[in-house]
Parts: structure tokens; sequence; C-alpha cells
């Protein structure tokens, strides 16, 4: 029995543990936002966050993740970041088919944690691993800084809020 | 009733004047009670499109399948416009198999062709402006006023100051006979209609809410992977399954029409049990064929001249007489659609009913193939439509459905049928490859003389019968099937041209000596559409070509091609559009510009690219593109469709193909089959013509021309005349 945490819940497996995380997830767990697409870790269709690290989980053996945090698109931080990007993607109309968009969104959200001000090249950079067939790309780029835009506003105001509650 | 044939609306162009009266035959007067729309009492469907509740929604039933294009936006927006009501407040659900949803331009329920706003435009205006109607009349005799005195807004009677939702007006709007006739609405009152609001399934799809065949879970589900053949035409000779057995949850192998099946708890032990399983393959025809002996093969077919397509004026002595000649030969490989979500479908076969829970672009049909292959009637399939994780042509063909029937009809269980990314690429149905000839000449004008075009390769139509009769005519014998398909190949072997294997090689310019010729050369690979069919690797050709000539002959390649369009003014708007933009861009250093233009799908095109070549590596800085779809529903969704064709188009012009060795496709996934990625994105600018002119396609003809317009653009960059698809491998070779 293999033991992690998905989106905060402990949860446990009796599945072979060379049985990759994201059909786990999708099979046993019946969380069907993170997608299957290329089964190779080539397409990022199946990005998850483990312990906060955007992953492809489609070739992440179930062994990998005991005893660490699982996080799916349906357990995005529905503040912050995750909103942030949600919002941008529905405003900017990213999505087209919308199979990659999960995934697409999971990545954004880990770079975003990482860096809040990312220029083009480490947008890119980032975000090369997951393939749109659709080709939204444009759009994905716009949205991550529109995002990014959000959110650095929203620390300004909470820095000036702060500043005023202590003064 | 009469019916408002395409050609009177065009006619009376109810868009530019407005107010036409209209009669309107419209699907769902007939029998409700057949429709899949499920229902509580209260509830009013007064067609198979909507359906009101007492508590004030509206559910619209969209017809056609989306798969990205933005279908479910564009046609909810037509219908919520006749029925004065902003589009968000619909609830738009996806339509099941019912004869009322199929495509008014085809006569069933397939998606496809770019046709959906521009063949449901005037039904779904009329249906919306119907109801509208209706909730008036309703109102006045619920109020007790003349219907004169009523006005509507946003989903509201008006009458004064007093506002009445349409809801209130349910019961009494049920009574009342729909108008047979009714005022389409004045385009000048549209409020939504040309208007760019993001789309409507853009939440579902940011939040992984959305529902996709993959993701359909039933009890008692089991997982199927269907073990195919490594070349096309083997057949199963005999399989040993102690191995796939022993693994973990695989519960049962069966083998079915198209190869042995694995079925266990889950899928990733059905996949393990698929790896595990022996298969003993019959010999095949295509055995050892190469992607050079396919090309062989068609190189010697165009040699032999093919079939007469066109032919106008004397092309022979045109050229003879030609001042300046270009001849080039072109090569278009094999490609894969790749939708991200691979083929799945869940088919639960059941004694006397069954059930299908898949995105596919034929609904209907796939419905019809669940019977055929569960020996049941349509009528007892219940088909439940689900999002399309991308279409492009591939979801068109329902090869997944039929095998998860049979799997089913074998188990008794519900089954859920994944193909893997290997599968999607080695298993079939590509865009054929193509073997182009052009032969163009110039007068001493320096104007287009004569244009001899020939393309040789294999032709979609054929399959398209194997595929589609047996779905459209579920009584029809396989025999039967197999006989027409034959025939169709033997037609287009000496007799008839497949149009779509040449459309686009030849009419966008004016030339008076033309001949188009068509070789046909089967080897069995299975080819289907895929996005812009034929006009993906015909506007490569004759596009390169114009721009050879205009280098022929002197000239500067916009106007050389304006100078060729004086009667075709719509596609000359958008190459002097583009125009615009070529002559007034400055490339940054190092870079060059690309032009090229199509007509397709109804829909004009032109397109600037903005290239530099790199240690032999092309990158596409920038595209502007100009199009004219005639009135834009929604003109955000018309940009994304160009963006979106640009990109899938660029992976082909780029580095698209699948390549034949031992008779078997060589590329397995995304390593070897790459797709364009981020970081070689370029930016986009688009155009959309102003237009009142009725709506047309936009998921196709944004794509066939950025491969010309980066090739030509390759050419001022390295003076190096790509002419083989995809341009990375062209450039390594030249």
């Amino acid at each position: 029995m293999l033991r992690f945490t998905l989106n905060g819940q402990t949860v446990e497996t009796d599945l072979a543990p060379d049985t990759p995380l994201l059909w786990a997830v999708r099979d046993q767990f019946k969380l069907k936002g993170s997608k299957f697409g290329c089964g190779a870790g080539l397409c990022g269709a199946c990005t998850m966050h483990v312990d906060g690290v955007a992953q492809k989980t489609c070739v992440l053996p179930l062994a990998a993740v005991a005893g660490k945090a699982v996080t799916t698109i349906e357990g995005l931080d529905p503040q912050g970041v995750g909103a942030a990007l949600q919002a941008a993607w529905v405003a900017e109309s990213v999505s087209q088919c919308g199979y990659c968009q999960s995934g697409q969104i999971m990545a954004a959200a880990a770079l975003l944690e990482a860096n809040p001000n990312p220029t083009e090249a480490e947008l890119e950079t980032a975000m090369a691993g997951n393939i749109c067939r659709c080709g939204c790309y444009p759009r994905i780029k716009n949205a991550i800084q529109t995002a990014a835009a959000t959110l650095a506003q929203d620390a300004l105001f909470t820095d000036a809020m702060a500043e005023e509650v202590s003064a | 009733m009469s019916t408002l044939s395409r050609r009177s609306f065009l006619r009376h162009s109810a868009l530019a004047g407005g107010g036409l009266l209209v009669a309107f035959t419209l699907p769902g007067c007939s029998t409700p009670p057949s429709l899949p729309v499920p229902r509580e009492s209260g509830d009013f469907v007064p067609n198979a499109f909507l359906k009101f509740t007492a508590d004030g929604a509206v559910h619209f039933y969209c017809p056609r399948d989306e798969m990205g294009q933005g279908v479910t936006t564009g046609l909810t927006t037509i219908v919520a416009e006749g029925l004065d009501m902003a589009p968000q407040r619909l609830t738009v659900e996806l339509a099941g198999a019912h004869p009322d949803y199929a495509n008014p331009g085809m006569g069933f329920q397939v998606t496809g062709g770019s046709t959906s706003v521009k063949e449901h435009f005037t039904q779904l205006m009329t249906v919306g402006c119907q109801m509208r109607a209706l909730f008036l009349a309703a109102a006045a005799q619920d109020l007790g006023v003349a219907e004169s005195a009523l006005g509507t807004d946003d989903g509201m009677i008006v009458h004064g100051e007093a506002r009445y939702p349409y809801a209130q007006f349910l019961a009494t709007a049920a009574t009342l006979p729909v108008p047979e006739t009714v005022d389409l609405k004045n385009a000048a009152d549209y409020r939504w209609i040309g208007t760019a609001f993001p789309r409507l399934d853009g939440e579902v799809k940011a939040t992984g809410k959305a529902v996709y065949g993959i993701d359909i879970d039933v009890p008692g589900m089991e997982h199927a992977v269907v073990v195919r053949p490594p070349v096309f035409g083997a057949k199963v000779v005999r399989f040993d399954d102690r191995a796939a057995k022993a693994v973990a949850g695989v519960r049962t192998v069966v083998e079915i029409a198209t190869g042995v099946a694995v079925v266990a708890e889950h899928f990733w032990q059905a996949k393990k049990g698929a790896e595990a399983l022996t298969v003993e393959w019959s010999a095949s025809p295509l055995d050892g064929a190469t992607t050079a002996s396919l090309r062989a093969d068609y190189a010697e077919a165009l040699a032999a001249g093919g079939e007469e397509a066109e032919s106008t004026g004397d092309v022979a002595a045109a050229l003879a007489g030609a001042t300046k000649t270009v001849d080039l030969e072109f090569w278009a490989p094999f490609l894969a659609h790749a939708p991200m979500e691979p083929m799945s479908a869940v088919v639960h076969v059941k004694g006397d009913s069954a059930e299908l829970w898949a995105g596919t672009q034929g609904p209907g049909p796939a419905g019809a193939l669940v019977a055929r292959h569960a020996g049941l009637e349509p009528a007892q399939v219940m088909v439940h439509q689900t999002y399309l994780g991308g279409g492009f042509g591939r979801r068109g063909t329902l090869t997944h459905v039929v095998e998860a029937t049979q799997i089913s009809k074998a188990t008794g269980t519900p089954i859920k049928l994944l193909w893997t990314r290997e599968d999607d690429l080695r298993g079939g149905l590509y865009r054929p490859a193509s073997l182009m000839r052009i032969r163009a000449g110039l007068d001493d004008d320096g104007r287009l003389a004569a244009w001899d075009a020939a393309r040789a390769g294999s032709n979609i139509t054929p399959e398209t019968i194997r595929n589609s009769l047996p779905a459209l005519l579920p009584g029809m014998p396989d025999g039967v099937v197999d006989f027409m398909v034959g025939l169709t190949d033997r037609l287009h072997q000496g007799w008839v041209v497949d149009h779509s294997s040449i459309e686009g090689l030849y009419e966008d310019y004016a030339v008076p000596n033309l001949a188009v010729h068509h070789a046909t050369k089967e080897h069995g690979i299975p080819v289907t559409f895929w996005r812009s069919v034929g006009h993906s690797y015909t506007a490569f050709a004759k596009e390169v070509t114009m721009d050879a000539l205009a280098e022929a002959a002197g000239q500067d390649p916009v106007a050389f091609r304006l100078a060729h369009l004086e009667h075709n003014p719509r596609l000359a708007a958008v190459v002097a559009k583009a125009q615009e933009a070529w002559n007034g861009w400055t490339p940054a250093p190092g870079r060059h510009l690309g032009f090229a233009a199509h007509h397709s799908f109804a829909t004009s095109v032109a397109q600037v690219a903005e290239v530099s070549v790199e240690d032999g590596a092309i990158r596409v800085h920038r595209v502007f593109c100009a199009v004219d779809c005639g009135l834009a529903i929604n003109p955000d969704i018309v940009r994304a469709q160009m963006e979106g064709a640009i990109m899938y188009g660029l992976t082909a012009a780029l580095h698209g193909k699948l390549d034949f060795e031992g008779g078997a496709v060589k590329q397995s996934n995304f390593h070897d089959y790459p797709i364009l990625r981020i970081n070689e994105a370029p930016k986009v600018e688009v155009v959309i013509m102003e237009s009142q002119e009725a709506p047309t396609g936009v998921g196709e003809p944004g794509l066939p021309p950025i491969a010309p317009a980066v090739a030509n653009a390759v050419y001022r960059a390295t003076g190096k005349r790509l002419t083989e698809l995809p341009l990375s491998d062209a450039l390594r070779l030249a």
C-alpha cells in the first residue's frame, strides 16, 4: 500500500508501484482534469505539481510520489496564482479544444510561483514542454503575462495595505 | 412551408438588407418526443435546438461538434441574437444523435469542411427569431395588450416601463403555434454578432472540468488497448495471450476485426498486457514499402500523365510560345493529425440497446456504426457527445468506435478504448502524400499565359466511402460496401478525378491556358480529411510557383499576384490588405519576408511571414494574416482560428512527416513527430476584412498559405527554392 497526499487529502493505492501517477489519479481517484497525451513525458498534458514542482506524470511512477504532496488542476489554489491564471485564460480565450490546458496552466502556475515576473525567454523555456496542437501559444504567453501583472498589482496593493495598517 | 434556399438567402442578403420575411422549414417541428433532449414537466421544447425551463434557463442543443474551433460559442451567438438574449445566458449542451441535428449542407450529422457557421447561420437565426416572436405573442395574450406595444431586451419582454422574463410566458407559449414566417433580425440591430467576447467554454476548459471522451467513467467499465498490425493490410494469423493474461488486472483478450484487444480493470494494466501479447501477422502488399518506393510509384504515375481534370485553351502551345517558363516538382509527405486527445470511446452493448460516449465529428454516423456492429437498430443506440480533444478531420473517421463496439459486444461490459500516441501515429488515417508538378509560362508582357499542373497520390474518397457508407446506410452489407469502395477506386484510375486531391492547385489566378491532371496511385495506406484537405499541399505548390514566376517576370511577388486577380475581388482585397503590411514592413536584420495567398472553404486568406535562417534552422518570427470570411460572428474566434491554423500549418511546414520503412510507419511519438512548441511560435497579427456578406468557414482556410509564405521567405534568405515539405528537411538537403 502506497500513500501520498492528493490535493491536500491523504490517499492510498495498491496499484503496481510502476503505474504512472497520471493513471492512478485518473482511473482510481477519478480526477479527470489531468490528461493523457503521449505517455512519454513529451507533451505535458499530464502536468501536476509534486511538492510544488511541475512534473509530467504519465512517466512518473507511483513509487516516486510516496509520501509526497500531489496537486492537480482540481486542487489548484483557488486564490492567488491559480486564480489569476485561470481568469486570464478565460478573459483572453486561450483555450480552443482545451485538452492540453490543464497541463499548460499547471506548468504556468509552477513558473509564476518560482518566478513572479518571467522574461519572455524564461516563459518560453518553462512552457516549452507543453504542446498545444490547436496552436494557442500566442494567447498562452499573453495570459501568463497578464496573470503576472495582475499578481504584481495585487502584491503592491497588499503591501500598501500592510503599510497603512502598520502606520 | 417553403424552404429558403441558400441562393435566395444570398440574393436577398438578409444580412445587408435585414427585415427579410422568411418561411423556413425547421427540423424539430416533427416528432419532439424522439429528440435526445431530457425534459421534465413544465419544460418547453419547441424544436431540437432549444429547451426553456420554468426557472428561466434556456438550453441550446448545439448541433455541431466542439473540437476547439469555437462552434459552441458561434452557433449559440446566432440563436441568441435571434432570441434577443445574451449568449452567456444560454446553457450550451452538446447534442446527441438525431436527424434534426444534420449539417444542413450535408444532410447528415457531421462537423467538418469549415461549414458550421456557413450552413447553420440562417437556420439558427430563424429559430431564435421564431422563438422571440412566439414569446411576444404569448406575452401579448397573457398581458392583454397588443403585440405591437411590446418589445424585447436581453431575454425580457418590455412593455413601457415594465419588464417580464420570457420564462413568465412559457405555459402560454407552449400552447401557441410556432410562427411559420418570421422577420429575421436586421444586421444593424445585432447586439452580439460581430462582437469579440470571451468563448463560452473558456471556464470549463481552464479548470479541468470540460469532459472529453477519455474522461467518461461508467459503472462496471473496463479498459481496452488494441494491438494492431505493424503494416497496413496485415491480418491476425494467430496470437499467444498467456503472458498478457498473466499481467495483474488483465481480464480478457479478444480478437476483433482490426487486431487483438486486451481488456483490463485499468488502462495501464491493459497497456502492459498489450505489450506482453505476441501476435503473428499475415503478409501485406505494403510489406517492404519505403517512403522512397512510394514516391517512386507516384513519380511513375505522374510521368504517365493521369486523368484530365481541367482544360482551357491550349496549354502546350502556350508553354511552347512562352517568354519565360517555370517548371517545378513538389513533394508533400504523409501526415498524422495528432490531436492532443488520442482516439477514445466508451461503448456499452447491452441486450437490446447500446450506449456510446465519445467526442466525434459525427455523432449520428457514430451511433449508426455502434448499431451496425452491435446488431441493433440506430434508434436503440443512445449517443452521448463530449468535447473533442482536437479534431482536424481525424475524428470524422470512427474506426475506434467500431473497435470499442466489437470489444463490448464480446465482453458484455462497458468498454473504454483508448489509442496510445503510438497507435495514433502508426494506426493510420493520414493526410495523403503528394507529388506535384507545375509548369507555367509568362507572355511578353510578364502575364501568366500557361498553367499546367498535375498531382499524383492516393485519394481520400474511397476511404471516406469505406468509413461513411456503413454508417449512412446501416442495412448495406459489408460486401456491398467493399464493392463501392473498389468501384470508386477504379473510377479514379482512368475515369474521374477526386476533386479533393487537386483542389486549390489552379483556381485562384486568371490564366488563359490551363491544364490540370491527376494520377491516382493507391497503396492501401488509409488516408482522410486533414485540416484544409487538398489545399494543405496544393497551395504550397501553387504559391511557390507564383513567387518563382514573379521573379522570372521581374515583378514584386504581391503586385504580380494582384495583376492576376481582377476576376476574384475578395481574394484580391485580402492580397491588397496584406500588400499594405508587405510594403510597410522592414524586416529586422537577418530576416526576410515571404508572401502567399489562397482561397479555400469560401474564405480568402493572405499571409506575410517574417523568417530568418540561422545555422540551417528556419525560424518564423512574425506572421501577418488578412482574412475575408464574410460576416465575422465572433471576431476573436476568427482571429484564434487564424492563429491556430498558422501554428498547425507551421508544424507541417517545418517538421511534419511520416516515413515508411519496411512497410511500417517509422515515427511513433512526439520525439520523432515533433509539434511546434511555444518557443517556435511566431507573433501573429490578424486583420479581418469588414464584410456584411454571408459568413463562411474559418477552421481550415488559415492553414494553406503559411507553408508557401515561409518557403518564399526562405528563398529570399538563402536563394534556395524549397519545393519539398517539411522545409527543415528540404533546406538540409538543398
